[in-house]
């Protein structure tokens, strides 16, 4: 259920930790797993020797967006229930989203985190390609 | 009749003269009397014979009312009550789904409240899907909403280090299996275990746990047909296929 003012964990490593939804695209209703929005990114992963994987990234991907950048991105998760078409439910403990650029392609080259599965239905596999697990 | 002694006798003692008339009146209004109740007027006279003793107007009314020969009115038989013919229809059904969704009925027996090995919340269970990959978590929830053949199960897992709550229909057909991975130590005092996604009483990953059991039970995919399974646990007493 992201909205207005709901706030996101950023799973991939365009250098964005926490962005804020201003705008769900296309839709009258609260964005789920696999809906685009706009985010303003508000705060900046800092890919120093502590972060563990992700720290071995390259600079310059981590360099990719600042705070305050404005930028699509698509919903991955969801604390809200998610119902399948099979009756089964699913939830997760956090929101979490992918920066995207506006053709549609993820800005991070790696993602660190489990993704819904509903992404397949919405032709979001290039991510789910990048994604660890999706469940 | 006594008319002529007295008239013969003299008319000077007049008070015995009152005292016969008052006497003969009497009598003849005596003898009147008996003369009316006796006579019959034609008019008065009751037509039928009077009913016999026992008899009840609405016996004979009702005698009539055949007699006389009145059209029947043709009376539909109600239909038959559905209520009578299938009192209880919900459970009727329930146990034609179960037969079909659990006909071994080992699911039922791993959620009914009777048995004594039954999966109860604080327990680590495994569930084979038939499309996707098998979820394994902390029963944190039973959930059993109208009928038995509604059961669900609440199963709470750590996957790459976010928290991922999963509801399963545990007679839906896309399930495969059931299993136990690890019995609660203790039996939860609650009915509904959400406080364990509070971060101090989070178990966190269950996937340790669960990949012993696997290599206990033989493969990574080890109780696939469920067998092999239940031999490995067979002195627990639990059964392979749930």
């Amino acid at each position: 259920m992201i909205q207005l003012k709901s706030m996101l964990n950023v799973i991939d490593n365009s250098g964005a930790a926490v962005a804020e939804c201003v705008k769900v695209l296309k839709m009258h209703r609260a964005a789920k797993t696999g809906d685009r929005i706009i985010v303003v990114v508000q705060k900046q992963r800092n890919f120093g020797p502590e972060s563990g994987p992700g720290g071995s990234v390259s600079v310059s991907a981590a360099n990719k967006v600042r705070r305050g950048d404005i930028r699509h991105a698509v919903v991955v998760r969801t604390a809200k229930k998610l119902q399948r078409p099979d009756g089964s439910v699913v939830k997760f403990d956090d929101n979490a989203c992918v920066l995207i650029n506006k053709g549609g392609d993820p800005i991070g080259t790696r993602l660190n985190g489990i993704v819904g599965k509903e992404l397949r239905e919405k032709k979001w596999s290039k991510i789910l390609s990048l994604a660890p697990m999706h469940l | 009749m006594s008319l002529s002694a007295p008239c013969i006798r003299p008319l000077a003692i007049l008070k015995q003269a009152f005292r016969q008339c008052r006497a003969e009146r009497q009598q003849l209004r005596s003898q009147r009397q008996y003369a009316t109740a006796a006579e019959t007027y034609p008019s008065l006279a009751p037509r039928f014979p009077p009913p016999s003793a026992g008899f009840r107007p609405s016996q004979a009314i009702k005698q009539n009312r055949t007699e006389t020969g009145l059209t029947k009115i043709p009376v539909v038989p109600p239909p038959r009550s559905t209520r009578k013919a299938c009192p209880d229809p919900i459970a009727q059904i329930t146990t034609t789904q179960l037969k079909t969704l659990d006909p071994t009925g080992a699911r039922t027996r791993l959620f009914s409240p009777t048995n004594p090995e039954r999966a109860q919340v604080g327990d680590i269970l495994l569930v084979r899907l038939k499309n996707s990959e098998p979820f394994s978590g902390l029963l944190l929830n039973i959930r059993q909403r109208h009928s038995s053949i509604d059961t669900a199960i609440l199963l709470r897992n750590q996957l790459t280090r976010v928290g991922v709550e999963m509801w399963f229909k545990v007679f839906s057909p896309d399930v495969e299996g059931i299993e136990v991975v690890q019995r609660a130590a203790k039996r939860a005092r609650r009915a509904n275990l959400y406080y364990m996604r509070q971060p101090r009483h989070d178990i966190g990953s269950v996937e340790g746990v669960v990949k012993q059991y696997m290599r206990r039970t033989g493969g990574p995919m080890g109780g696939r047909d469920g067998r092999g399974a239940g031999r490995a646990r067979g002195k627990k007493g639990g059964k392979g296929k749930r």
